[in-house]
């Protein structure tokens, strides 16, 4: 029996072609990484490149992958090289392609004065028309002419200058203006993916490899611009809040480092106005709020897990837990402030605020503590009753350790939320604006003995007390024109510290949860 | 259930043969004389018209048999015939399934396990029990060998009885050496009992199980299918190790394989779908001369 299509195990002269196809997929790749760049402002758009400015060598890359693409798909469809396409590109590559078109079309039109109608009109005509062009042709067409089109076009705006620095428009509808500094990074992104998926399918040699490499390029390029998003965000503070940060930050002298950002308050009489009582007003609110919310939420996850019957009862606390924890926490905060602080003191205090956000947090630890006792197999559960060992010692000495880690997972997601939450500590906890060393909360030696119940007092958690996010929406609310001598790089200092404290109590948490799986594994 | 409710059922199963099914067609019926078997030795353990049901579904159905000390007794049969139903009886581990109801008696040396008041730590500490896939804890070797003991108050190695002076690590390191030993996994994990017991080997773990199941000191060891999940080498060794347990220990093994029933068992029980213990005897009786067809069939490979 004949197999319908047969093609060659081993291919040997594809070389030079798929030398030329992948030497495409890197500048697309290239093209992409710059095009993040620019969108992020690392480098402008008019930064002189060889000569010319970036704009117009941005054009130039998509106006040459363009039309590479499009004689990839032609050397193909010719029999110039041995490929292996399918009869056609695909129903899904052909909705793409009709929206981009469609997109493409009704832009261009809008540039050349045409009204809604005609925009339209022209959007269809070209919808249509790469529909045909991707859906009907073989695949090593469909796949690349639509998609060289594209890049090719947009290189041709660039190149020309019909869209480049200083170009703007004003969307009246929307009451805005699009900048070309802003436009033309973002046309790059897009024809550098369109293309670098063209020139990988041609890459593979169409068919299923060609759409395997297609896939893997498409997702890690996406894949990159989201890290580069996140590293562009983390990058942006830091670069912005360093100077206020490292301000007067030195080694050596009476002590061993000087750090007065983060040891100073915000004093009339200090010299450099540092964040410390915020600082560590965070540190103990998120210490309570774990050391109420864990054994509570843990607690009742094995409760759930182990001991109640599976049924309506725990299928009505799990969707009350779920619903806690999607509850916005300005509900949180309102709870709080109705019902906490008129039974501790009747004034915002440190204490409310722990509780406030360890209600915040329980729910996440009970639902995650849950799933992880779940996964804990039965065979432990099994061989630990075979040895006479009761349900109360088999869920301490086996069950527990085993979920430890997936517990600590929750806790770092749910601190993580926690941490930078500003709207319950806002209406619960307070504090200055610019608090005094002095107003730092002294939790540790706060505790006094008393003769008379509840014999053990510490008015540091029953006073008003401030934490990072709080001050700094307070400071943003303020007007940043407090007494200190520069409110901006205060301000962006604050953030960072934010940033980094919740990035150790993060990493506290992953060291955590890597050592209780270590023992659990070696 | 009343002592005239056990003979009723009893007489019932001794009369009649040649009953019809419900496909109607005839097939002989479990005889008295094919599972009243006198064993040799003391019985260890004595089930009586043992009746399981999971919800509507009748999983063992008036099995009666005296299980002798000191002696292996293999539970043979094809799947879903009740053999580990049966055997999960014996240390009341169905107890865990909610749906699982149990009739009928099961005596250890002559209490009955399904009283009112049996304390089910006491009859696990006897019954010990040995699962079909090898389930260590993810700890040490160490700490899964004296597990039970440490659990049940015997051995001390928390940091109050250290302060208290009440631990005996010396104690412990002989409890845990003599039951690695008495499993046979002595010399291969004697320079590592402080790694996690999830790095060795298939067959070493279920080693340890047992060991683990030892150092509780045991009266009988229930084994489900030890080494079904295991290559032939390591079978080999589990099969070495039941007949030498079977020295100082009863061991009662449910095993897929008639070979290795065959191997290493004295008596052998065949319980055939349906939840009927058809055939119980001499595992030499049973594998060449059964008195039941249905048995001579099973065990030639014409049914099961």
């Amino acid at each position: 029996m004949s197999r319908a299509t047969q093609t060659p195990l081993v291919r040997d002269d594809r070389t030079a072609y798929e030398a030329a196809a992948g030497a495409a997929v890197g500048l697309s790749g290239a093209a992409f990484a710059v095009g993040l760049a620019a969108l992020l402002d690392v480098v402008a758009i008019d930064d002189p490149v060889a000569g010319v400015g970036l704009s117009t060598a941005f054009g130039a890359a998509l106006l040459a992958l363009g039309a590479s693409v499009v004689g990839f798909g032609a050397a193909s469809r010719l029999g110039y090289v041995d490929t292996a396409p399918q009869p056609s590109a695909g129903l899904v590559a052909a909705a793409a392609f009709t929206g981009i078109w469609i997109a493409v079309g009704a832009a261009v039109a809008g540039a050349l004065g045409f009204g809604a109608g005609g925009r339209l009109g022209v959007g269809a005509v070209l919808g249509v028309g790469a529909f045909a062009a991707t859906a009907l042709p073989r695949e090593d067409v469909g796949s690349t002419l639509p998609a060289g089109a594209v890049a090719g076009l947009c290189g041709l705006a660039l190149v020309t200058g019909v869209v480049g620095p200083g170009w703007e428009r004003v969307l009246a509808d929307y009451n805005a203006t699009l900048f070309g500094d802003t436009v033309v990074p973002v046309v790059v992104l897009f024809a550098s993916l369109v293309s670098g998926w063209s020139a990988a399918k041609a890459y593979g040699g169409f068919g299923a490899r060609g759409r395997n490499v297609g896939a893997y390029v498409l997702i890690y390029l996406v894949v990159g611009s989201i890290l580069a998003v996140l590293v562009g965000l983390v990058a942006f503070v830091t670069v912005k809040g360093l100077p206020g940060l490292l301000n007067g930050f030195g080694v050596g002298g009476e002590t061993l480092i000087r750090w007065p950002f983060l040891t100073n308050g915000a004093g009339l009489l200090a010299d450099t106005a540092g964040v410390f009582p915020a600082l560590v007003g965070t540190v103990w609110l998120v210490v309570g709020a774990v050391l109420f919310a864990v054994p509570t939420g843990v607690g009742a996850a094995v409760f759930l897990s182990e001991y109640a019957e599976q049924g309506r009862f725990t299928g009505a606390v799990e969707v009350a837990t779920n619903g806690l924890w999607s509850t916005p926490s300005i509900v949180f905060g309102l709870f709080g402030a109705a019902f906490l602080i008129p039974r501790f003191g009747n004034q915002k205090s440190l204490i409310a605020g722990m509780l406030t956000l360890g209600f915040m947090l329980l729910p996440l630890v009970l639902i995650t503590s849950r799933e992880a006792i779940l996964a804990v197999p039965d065979e432990y559960r099994d061989a630990s009753a075979a040895l006479g060992v009761s349900k109360w010692q088999t869920i301490r000495s086996v069950v527990l350790p085993a979920a430890i880690p997936g517990v600590t997972t929750g806790v770092i997601l749910g601190v993580g939320r926690i941490a930078g939450e500003t709207a319950p500590i806002l209406l619960t906890m307070g504090g200055g604006v610019l608090p005094a060393r002095s107003a730092a909360p002294a939790v540790l030696s706060g505790f006094r003995l008393s003769g008379s119940p509840p014999f053990v007092s510490n008015p540091a958690l029953l006073e008003a007390t401030s934490a990072l996010p709080y001050q700094l929406y307070a400071l943003i609310t303020a007007g940043l024109s407090g007494n200190i001598q520069n409110p901006q790089e205060f301000a962006w200092g604050l953030a960072l510290t934010l940033l980094l404290v919740v990035l150790v109590f993060y990493a506290i948490g992953i060291a955590t949860r890597y050592y209780f799986r270590q023992k659990l594994h070696q | 259930m009343s002592q005239t409710d056990t003979a009723e059922t009893a007489a019932n199963r001794t009369d009649g043969q040649g009953v019809s099914t419900t496909a109607g067609e005839t097939v002989e019926e479990t005889r008295s004389e094919w599972t009243n078997y006198e064993a040799g030795g003391e019985t260890k353990l004595a089930v009586d018209d043992l009746d399981v049901h999971y919800g509507d579904d009748h999983a063992l159905k008036g099995v009666s048999m005296d299980i002798p000390e000191e002696s292996v007794t293999a539970l043979i049969g094809p799947s879903g015939c009740g053999k580990s139903t049966f055997l999960r009886c014996l240390n009341r581990m169905n107890d865990r399934i909610r749906a699982a109801s149990v009739d009928g008696t099961v005596e250890l040396d002559g209490d009955d396990v399904y009283q009112d008041g049996v304390d089910l730590v006491e009859l696990r500490k006897r019954v010990g029990m040995v699962f079909q896939s090898p389930n260590p804890f993810p700890k040490s070797i160490r700490e899964n060998v004296s597990y039970g003991p440490r659990k049940h108050g015997d051995i001390e190695t928390g940091l109050l009885a250290r302060l208290t002076g009440r631990a005996e690590p010396d104690r412990e390191e002989d409890l845990v050496e003599r039951s690695l030993e008495r499993a046979a996994l002595w010399e291969e994990v004697s320079g590592r009992l402080d790694d996690n017991a999830l790095g060795l080997s298939g067959g070493q773990q279920q080693r340890l199980c047992i060991a683990r199941c030892l150092a509780v000191d045991p009266e009988v060891i229930l084994m489900d299918e030890p080494a079904s999940a295991l290559d032939p080498i390591a079978t080999s060794k589990i099969e070495d190790l039941i007949e030498d347990l079977a020295q100082d220990y009863t061991v009662v093994v449910v095993t897929h394989s008639m070979q290795q029933a065959a191997r290493v068992s004295d008596q052998t029980a065949v319980f055939l779908t349906g939840g009927e213990l058809v055939e119980y005897d001499d595992t030499e009786k049973v594998f060449e001369n059964p008195e039941s067809q249905r048995v001579e069939d099973y065990i030639s490979g014409k049914f099961g």
